[in-house]
């Protein structure tokens, strides 16, 4: 229970500092947090589109919480996750096949995608030693660049009117099933929990997962203990690429139904799924709740922008004030690893 | 638009270098000082942003870039709070003042101006170009170096009072001495957390500069997230160049000088998206090529834990 306090500490603040903004603007604060509560909870409709939003933010949290976890920076979700959407709006329209082997293959090549990314930066961390912090922000840009090039140029869609840089739409029988009717959750949520529960029980349970903890924690004691950086380091490189790519891939086949050139970097779920990650200390399911309440923060933002004069942009205020108060407390830690000497582009 | 090197591709470069020096000279002193700041880009947007405001506010551009830097060292006094004082790790705090900036400014943006997105008024006056009495009239060279903002001439005289600072000056010494072992500096009375809030706050000075050239050097406008990974690529122009003043100044100028090219290419019917590239494809390039094994010792030397 003690690692609850700090978030839950955090989480008052966030909302005393959103209260200050709110006043500044001229809103009413108890008015507000209650409209930002129903857009985020008010009815069975607004409770699963919270929880749709939270689907993307969900899976590529889960990615940095295994990298973070083995002590390395991946900041490149972003990029990650639009090739993973993109290569899965690809396959899903150009593979021959029946419905199911085309939403099964798109989400495999959007796994693909996103670790192949990612794991590039790791080698070329491992290998050339560039800092993989900073290889992983600049990738984000030349990947959605480089999306954004591909549906504006060869692969547009140019049957319909729609001007738009965008795929063509992806055939009904690939879509990913809704859970409900009518509702925008789709079953992509509900690999999100999968993810989050196994990747829980791989961090506690299996050899690979205390190796990634002890190497996050003390890179030279599990150096000593035999094992191998560069080997785990393109591992979790891969695996957290392959989270950022999947959460891509869900959201063109659930939500989207084609890769449209900005749908997956506007509403920032890839910063959030970093944010989740800091917000619960890298914890797998702390990551899965921090990034509901992440969610619930933007459904209910855009609540409150329906429904009063405050922007919606107060969401992103609290938010950020949130991992500021839980940045200052999350060092205690890593203070540990300092003395490690650990290497550039590592947590430290 | 038909050669791809002339004059005024030159003058385009030095304008843009400005904002990636100026940050880059900031981050230049954090790391000197033991302190690797990952919020530059966090801090630069909030400069261009309180630009503007500043601008709106009063209608001065000289008060408008003095509003900058004063809320931008506010800004970075957070981030040295939580990384000096509580110790927090510093790249955790660095991307937090991102998100922190993202958020507070479009925030700001929409309660401020009541527009969504970009804020561009068109009456607003930026900052003056300077012409240099004896330096324009001289041809090709004039062209270059004449009729820019009187910032991109601050940033120039910058990098040398840096380098004299930090290798000339017992105060420069003793914050090369704080960031190479803040142990054995504080042993000898050096004040270790003074010189590391003053680094952070000067950084704050020149991210706001290069705030202010951004928003009020060229075109007097705000765009959401207008900085676009310069903060980053300052970053990387802060490593290549060893944070040493000079050093930094020849990698920005590259970059810069990628910026330019890369808008220039525009005209040469090249898809936009390719052009756009060129600036991190040339980082990724350099950082491949310059790497040194200095600045992963001085990484480690920001990480063990000692104040």
């Amino acid at each position: 229970m003690g690692a609850l306090v700090q978030p839950v500490i955090a989480i008052l603040l966030g909302l005393v500092i959103g209260a200050i903004a709110i006043a500044i603007v001229g809103g009413d604060i108890a008015q507000t947090y209650t409209e930002m509560w129903k857009g985020a909870f008010g009815s069975f409709y607004f409770f699963t589109n919270t929880l749709s939003r939270a689907t993307p933010i969900i899976l590529i949290g889960l990615g940095t919480t295994l990298a973070f976890r083995a002590g390395f920076f991946n900041l490149g979700a972003e990029g990650q996750m639009i090739l993973g959407g993109l290569c899965a709006a690809i396959t899903a329209l150009y593979l021959p096949g029946p419905g199911w082997v085309k939403m099964i293959a798109a989400i495999i090549s959007g796994i693909v995608a996103g670790g192949i990314w990612s794991a590039f930066a790791g080698w070329m961390d491992a290998k050339f030693r560039m800092n993989l912090l900073i290889t992983t922000l600049l990738l984000n840009y030349i990947a959605s660049l480089f999306a954004g090039y591909l549906v504006s140029y060869p692969l547009k869609d140019n049957t319909g009117s729609a001007a738009m840089a965008q795929t063509e739409m992806i055939e009904h029988s690939a879509w990913l099933p809704k859970l409900f009717h009518g509702m925008s959750l789709h079953a992509g949520f509900l690999l999100a929990v999968i993810g989050a529960v196994v990747l829980y029980l791989f961090m506690k349970f299996t050899v690979s997962g205390y190796e990634v903890r002890m190497l996050g924690s003390n890179p030279l004691f599990a150096a000593y203990g035999g094992v191998q950086r560069g080997k785990l380091m393109l591992f979790s490189m891969i695996a957290s690429g392959g989270f950022a790519g999947l959460a891509g891939a869900v959201e063109v086949l659930g939500t989207q139904y084609r890769y449209l050139d900005g749908s997956l970097s506007t509403p920032g779920y890839a910063w959030s799924g970093i944010m989740a990650t800091l917000l619960a200390g890298s914890h797998p399911l702390g990551t899965a709740a921090a990034a509901l309440l992440l969610a619930a923060l933007q459904t209910g933002g855009m609540g409150v922008e329906r429904n009063t004069e405050v922007p919606l942009e107060i969401a992103s205020v609290i938010q950020a004030t949130l991992i500021l108060f839980v940045s200052a407390k999350i060092s205690y830690s890593f203070i540990k690893r300092k003395k490690a000497g650990a290497q550039d582009g590592s947590i430290a | 638009m038909d050669q791809l090197l002339d004059v005024s591709l030159f003058n385009s470069a030095l304008r843009m270098v400005t904002p990636i020096l100026l940050a880059a000279l900031g981050g230049a002193i954090c790391s000197r000082a033991g302190l690797f700041n990952v919020g530059l880009e966090g801090l630069v947007l909030f400069g261009a942003f309180f630009g503007i405001v500043g601008n709106y506010l009063t209608g001065n551009v000289w008060l408008s870039v003095l509003f900058a830097v004063v809320c931008v060292m506010l800004f970075s006094l957070i981030f040295g709070y939580l990384s000096i004082h509580l110790k927090a790790n510093a790249i955790i705090v660095g991307i937090s003042m991102n998100f922190l900036a993202l958020g507070l400014t479009s925030f700001c943006l929409r309660a401020i101006f009541h527009v969504k997105g970009a804020y561009y008024d068109k009456d607003m006056k930026g900052l003056p170009q300077l012409d240099i009495p004896l330096i324009k009239d001289i041809p090709w060279v004039g062209g270059i170096i004449s009729g820019h903002s009187p910032l991109v001439y601050v940033a120039i005289v910058l990098v040398f009072v840096f380098q004299y600072f930090l290798f000339r000056t017992v105060r420069g010494f003793r914050l090369l001495a704080v960031g190479e072992n803040p142990v054995a500096a504080k042993s000898l009375g050096i004040k270790v957390t003074r010189i590391q809030y003053g680094a952070v706050l000067i950084s704050g000075l020149l991210c706001g500069l290069a705030g202010a050239q951004l928003s009020l050097g060229q075109v007097t406008m705000f765009t959401e997230n207008m900085i676009s990974g310069r903060g980053f690529i300052a970053l990387v122009a802060t490593m290549l160049g060893q944070s040493n003043p000079l050093g930094v100044a020849a990698s920005s100028m590259l970059f810069g000088f990628m910026d330019a090219i890369s808008i220039r290419l525009q005209g040469f019917s090249m898809p936009t998206n390719f052009t756009n590239m060129l600036p991190y494809v040339v980082t990724l390039v350099m950082m491949f090529f310059f790497k040194n094994k200095s600045y992963v010792q001085e990484a480690r030397k920001a990480n063990e834990s000692s104040r």
